[in-house]
């Protein structure tokens, strides 16, 4: 099963803190000090890894964002222009090279030929002259315009910290660590994997959820702290917008809560792949409860749709707008850390965390059953939970590239009126499941089955829905609008 | 309320569409099942810049030759792997290619007219505060659409004598110049052989007219005279000086004048070309078939009314 592969983080880490702790401070006559010291070692050790793989895989959606979104809007991506140094931009190819004193530029010079010449602008075809191209295309497998994380970082990490003179300086310093902090304490009780987690209290969904909800409280600092009108509409949107998503995302989740049986995130997880308990992911139990997750979700991360309280058109990016630098950048960071916990809740709650899609009937399968063994042995499954919330912020960006920003009053009445009813009955189905279905061992195939196709005819059905006249219009070869006229002496039409 | 259509705020419209939309964009630029399934017919295609009539225009130019092709190639070593880039007008489309960018509606695109409403009032040509808008009408005799002429004839017999109106008087020498006027030899229009009157008022056989060439009012027995209207001779925009305000729609009082929400054909060469004569302006029919049968269904109301209160009051005084 899942729970146990070669991937053992927390096992190692252990055990080397043991033997260190065995070989030095047991040698001495503070030996029975190496026991609570090892343990400790241990956990911090564990905090550190974490870190460090949050700050690795938050670098995916980092990436993500900028390639997809390219794709998926159909435009140039955002990318790195170090083919420009031998194709020049545009048409215009300046061989800067031979500008250098002492011959330096000599052997540059045979570089940049032998660039030119192998990766430059002319096509295979020609008659084709093609336009220039200003966008990096070379080296795909260095995954092009991953350095310009570390280029950012770098601009960020030097720019001078300038706060506004009229701030409130304690909470405008103060703000952006509540923010940044608390997103990094919510990746203590996130698990990677079955043992990659800093923490794992009984009652970790409690923390997790939490602290989650303590960064809005920041935000609203933030904007108000920085004593400028667009920060404070931002901050003053982003109360109202996370007060109103926070409360069906918290009753989304007690019904997984209750759904699973636990409060703990890695029972919640393993309640989806145990094959003694449920084995069946949550998505296909509560399809309405995973939709209400993301959307909510989404609007607490403040992504678009929903990214109101930053709406960069109309508020100068919001409650961002007076800071600069590192504080900057360790915001903008926090927002993609937060993403990424919300995509890998996402993955544990509805998306089986760390199981590969169908794993145990895969390997019970006849023929290719052994292969399909042998690579879930060699592949650890951390691996699988990431590729899961990596795939969901995917979705994240599909959605941002394709609605719109949506207005104040719609994303509240959006919120209290139907996701709050909706995820109210999602907890009574949850209720339901758990004690009038569930009866403490695997649940019965025709169950999730049921759900799934009833859930998938509504989407449909909800698709489905025609406006005849509007198809009327479609019809036309262009429109002709109609005024209604305003300037005195109008005729003022009395049948309309 | 009529919305456009990809417009109308329903799931599919605001959620399902965008999205479905996006996804093939991206699907798109994938090797082989993105031009196969996703494409729209324009992606990764070289465009052929030059259609004949540039190239006649051009003549013998060495770039003639040469294709100018955006670079559609995401990747030196993975070729096939296609970049969206961006569309080359005229020769795709944006509505093409992104077509959850429509014009909306109340966008002030190309002006369109439609003439068989329109009165000649000039309201537009008085509104334009650019002074783009020309037009230039005149008071004549429909000889073709004569009271008297017969019914099989083009003569539908519309022209009446009304308030309002005009109606003509043969000149003096109406007869001389019938006999003595060739257009083979005369180097220069007909003259006049009409007198022109606005009709002030109107009572049984006889009316109150203003004569237009003495400015003179006068009482004249109805018998002898040919009703007349004013006509348009032409009406011509300079889109050139056109900033698109929209004063001209929201002037008219008849409806006639529209902003269309068409970003096309209002180009040209040469300044000449920007002067848009009536064919231009005109709207297609099955666009202005309903605001010209409303104004014209308006218009017939008006008149039942008039003929009623005129009824009435017959019946009244008898």
């Amino acid at each position: 099963m899942a729970a146990d592969d070669w991937f053992d983080v927390r096992g190692a880490v252990a055990w080397v803190t043991e033997q260190t702790m065995d070989k030095t401070i047991g040698m001495t006559r503070f030996w029975e000090q190496k026991y609570w010291l090892s343990e400790f070692s241990a956990e911090f050790a564990m905090a550190g890894i974490i870190f460090v793989v949050t700050m690795l895989a938050v670098l995916g959606p980092v990436w993500m964002e900028r390639k997809l979104i390219a794709r998926l809007m159909d435009h140039r991506g955002s990318t790195i222009a170090i083919r420009s140094l031998w194709t020049g931009e545009g048409n215009i190819r300046v061989e800067w090279w031979k500008d250098l004193p002492f011959g330096i530029g000599v052997p540059i010079g045979w570089i940049n030929g032998f660039l030119w010449n192998n990766f430059g602008n002319e096509s295979s075809n020609p008659k084709v002259t093609q336009v220039g191209n200003r966008s990096y295309a070379g080296w795909w497998w260095a995954l092009p315009g991953m350095i310009n994380n570390f280029a950012d970082f770098t601009k960020f990490a030097i720019k001078e910290h300038m706060p506004p003179r009229d701030a409130d300086q304690v909470t405008y310093e103060v703000a952006p660590f509540i923010i940044i902090s608390t997103t990094l304490l919510v990746f203590a009780f996130i698990p990677y994997g079955p043992s990659l987690y800093a923490a794992n209290p009984d009652l970790s969904l409690v923390y997790m959820m939490a602290i989650f909800g303590i960064a809005p409280l920041g935000v609203f600092f933030a904007g108000w702290a920085s004593n400028n009108k667009y920060t404070l509409i931002g901050g003053m949107r982003s109360a109202a917008q996370l007060t109103a998503y926070e409360i069906p995302l918290l009753v989304t989740v007690l019904g997984i809560a209750v759904l699973s049986g636990t409060l703990n995130i890695i029972e919640i997880a393993e309640f989806q792949m145990n094959n003694t308990l449920g084995s069946v992911w949550n998505i296909f139990l509560m399809p309405l409860g995973a939709a209400l997750f993301l959307i909510t979700m989404i609007a607490e991360v403040e992504r678009t749709p929903f990214d109101m309280p930053e709406a960069e058109a109309e508020l100068v990016e919001g409650w961002w707008t007076e800071y600069g630098g590192m504080r900057w950048g360790l915001l903008f960071a926090s927002e993609y850390l937060r993403a990424l916990a919300a995509c890998l809740l996402f993955s544990l709650f509805f998306l089986g965390g760390w199981e590969f899609p169908f794993e145990d009937s895969l390997i019970a399968l006849p023929l290719v059953g052994g292969i399909f063994g042998a690579l879930f042995q060699v592949v650890p499954h951390s691996a699988w939970l990431l590729m899961k919330a990596w795939l969901v912020f995917g979705f994240f960006i599909w959605v941002r590239a394709s609605l719109h920003r949506v207005r104040t009053d719609q994303i509240l009445e959006f919120g209290w009126r139907y996701l709050l009813p909706l995820s109210v009955i999602q907890l009574g189905l949850s209720i339901w499941l758990r004690l009038g279905v569930y009866d403490g061992g695997p649940w019965p195939l025709v169950v999730p089955a049921l759900i799934t196709v009833v859930a998938v005819v509504l989407f449909v059905v909800l698709v489905l829905d025609e406006d005849e006249e509007a198809l009327a219009e479609q019809r036309r070869p262009y429109h002709v609008s109609e005024i209604n006229k305003a300037s005195p002496g109008a005729r003022i039409n009395l049948e309309d | 309320m009529a919305y456009h259509p990809r417009a109308t705020p329903n799931f599919r419209n605001l959620v399902v569409r965008p999205m479905w939309i996006t996804l093939r964009a991206g699907l798109r630029t994938i090797p082989v099942i993105g031009p196969r399934f996703f494409s729209s017919g324009y992606h990764g295609k070289q465009a052929q810049m030059l259609d004949d009539e540039t190239i006649n225009r051009i003549g013998d130019n060495d770039s003639g030759d040469i294709i100018y092709a955006a670079d559609r190639e995401t990747s030196h070593f993975v070729k096939s792997i296609s970049r969206p880039v961006t569309i080359m007008y005229p020769y795709e489309r944006l509505e093409d290619l992104e077509p959850w960018l429509f014009v909306p509606n109340n966008y002030n695109g190309r002006i369109g007219v439609v003439w068989e409403t329109c009165t000649a009032c000039k309201a537009c040509v008085r509104a334009c505060p650019n002074d783009c808008l020309h037009m230039e009408s005149e008071v004549r005799v429909n000889v073709l659409d004569m009271p008297d002429a017969p019914e099989d004839d083009a003569g539908l017999s519309s022209v009446e004598f009304a308030e309002g109106g005009y109606l003509a008087r043969k000149n003096d020498d109406f007869e001389e110049i019938e006999n003595t006027f060739s257009l083979e030899t005369a180097h220069e229009s007909a003259p006049q052989q009409y007198d022109f009157a606005e009709i002030i008022d109107l009572s049984g056989t006889t009316a109150s007219v203003r004569w237009t060439d003495s400015g003179k009012t006068e009482s004249v027995d109805l018998e002898g005279m040919i009703p007349a209207e004013q006509d348009i001779v032409s009406g011509r925009i300079d889109l050139g000086r056109c900033m698109f305000c929209g004063l001209c729609m929201e002037s008219c009082p008849f409806n006639s004048f529209f902003m269309t929400n068409e970003y096309d054909g209002m180009s040209g060469l040469t300044r000449d070309d920007l002067w848009m004569d009536a064919a231009r302006t005109r709207v297609l029919p099955v666009v202005h078939k309903e605001a010209v049968d409303r104004e014209l269904a308006k218009r017939a109301d008006k008149e039942r009314a008039k003929r009623e209160r005129a009824a009435k009051k017959a019946s009244k005084e008898a």
